[in-house]
């Protein structure tokens, strides 16, 4: 049994005490140094779903000229949609991909009452509601019926870090 | 004995020096990692100003659409700006598609070898022949 009290035995731990510290501490610094740079990329994914957002309600669905969030707003309330769903839901996967984040998946949800529309890009990756990190906007796309009721659709841009990546 | 104690001085000097050298190291990283998210913040901050003020489509009536980019307007684009008491250019391109990729630009100087950058690209609505398209806003940005 070695006595602690024996004045080699306790300089020996002193020093395995002192580099114990030594590695946690670097390992904590520079950790630690990291964040700003992690907390600064999370903004730049915030502009980004605000961007997406803001694009998706003015960009027109080609060849028509009604926007991506009015046209799926449509789809939802009217048996008549000015364009038609499997037209809006091509141009939407493709208007997606193109401007999904790379590593990132994207999701558009529209809902109203109980139905909703939930296409995303990569294709079936979910909503990304469990996510770690994700970036949401939140809005609404107003609707004037015939007989002039508004109805509002609610609608969530989401980005989030696809899992793995 | 005497060979036993200059040892253990020995190991306790180089670990106060590594802790030293650890603790400078870290601040530096930091320091950098902190300029590397100024310029970050930069970067996002002319994007803003290029999606609502600068680059946005102004109708014959003479509304701002923001988020609407006119590619009219990145040929007379400033690309120095003052952010935070400090300068910055940038280099600006603008991606849309139409049966293949479109890229305009860039525009601006090319960024310089010995400066950190940040590059951001954002979506966009792109207003082209009376049409919004969807689109991509790309900048490079470095402190000037």
């Amino acid at each position: 049994m070695v006595r602690l009290d024996d004045r080699g035995v306790a300089d020996i731990l002193a020093i395995a005490f002192m580099f114990v510290m030594l590695v946690l501490a670097a390992v904590f610094m520079h950790t630690y140094s990291l964040r700003p740079l992690r907390a600064a990329t999370d903004r730049q994914l915030e502009l980004k779903s605000e961007h997406l957002y803001m694009t998706l309600e003015l960009a027109w669905v080609e060849p028509y000229s009604v926007s991506f969030l009015h046209a799926a707003a449509e789809n939802l309330l009217l048996k008549q949609p000015t364009v038609p769903e499997l037209h809006l839901r091509s141009a939407m996967e493709n208007v997606l991909e193109y401007l999904c984040p790379p590593g990132y998946a994207v999701t558009v949800s529209l809902s109203y009452d109980d139905s909703s529309w939930e296409p995303s890009w990569p294709e079936g990756v979910g909503l990304g509601m469990d996510a770690k990190k994700q970036f949401v906007r939140e809005g609404e796309v107003r609707l004037t019926m015939t007989g002039g009721e508004k109805i509002a659709v609610l609608v969530t841009v989401r980005i989030f870090k696809i899992a793995g990546v | 004995m005497i060979l036993t104690q200059i040892l253990k001085t020995l190991a306790t000097c180089i670990l106060v020096i590594s802790f030293l050298l650890v603790t400078v190291s870290a601040y530096q990283q930091y320091r950098s990692i902190s300029a590397l998210a100024e310029l970050s913040d930069a970067t996002s901050a002319i994007v803003i100003r290029l999606s609502v003020e600068e680059l946005a489509y102004v109708d014959n009536d003479g509304k701002l659409h923001m988020y609407a980019l006119d590619p009219a307007k990145l040929d007379n684009l400033q690309t120095r700006q003052l952010i935070g008491g400090e300068n910055y250019d940038f280099q600006v391109s603008m991606s849309y598609e139409a049966g293949g990729e479109h890229i305009l630009g860039p525009y601006g100087s090319a960024p310089l070898d010995d400066r950190a950058r940040c590059s951001l690209a954002v979506a966009c609505a792109l207003y082209e022949n009376g049409r919004f398209l969807p689109a991509k806003l790309s900048v490079i940005a470095w402190c000037a």
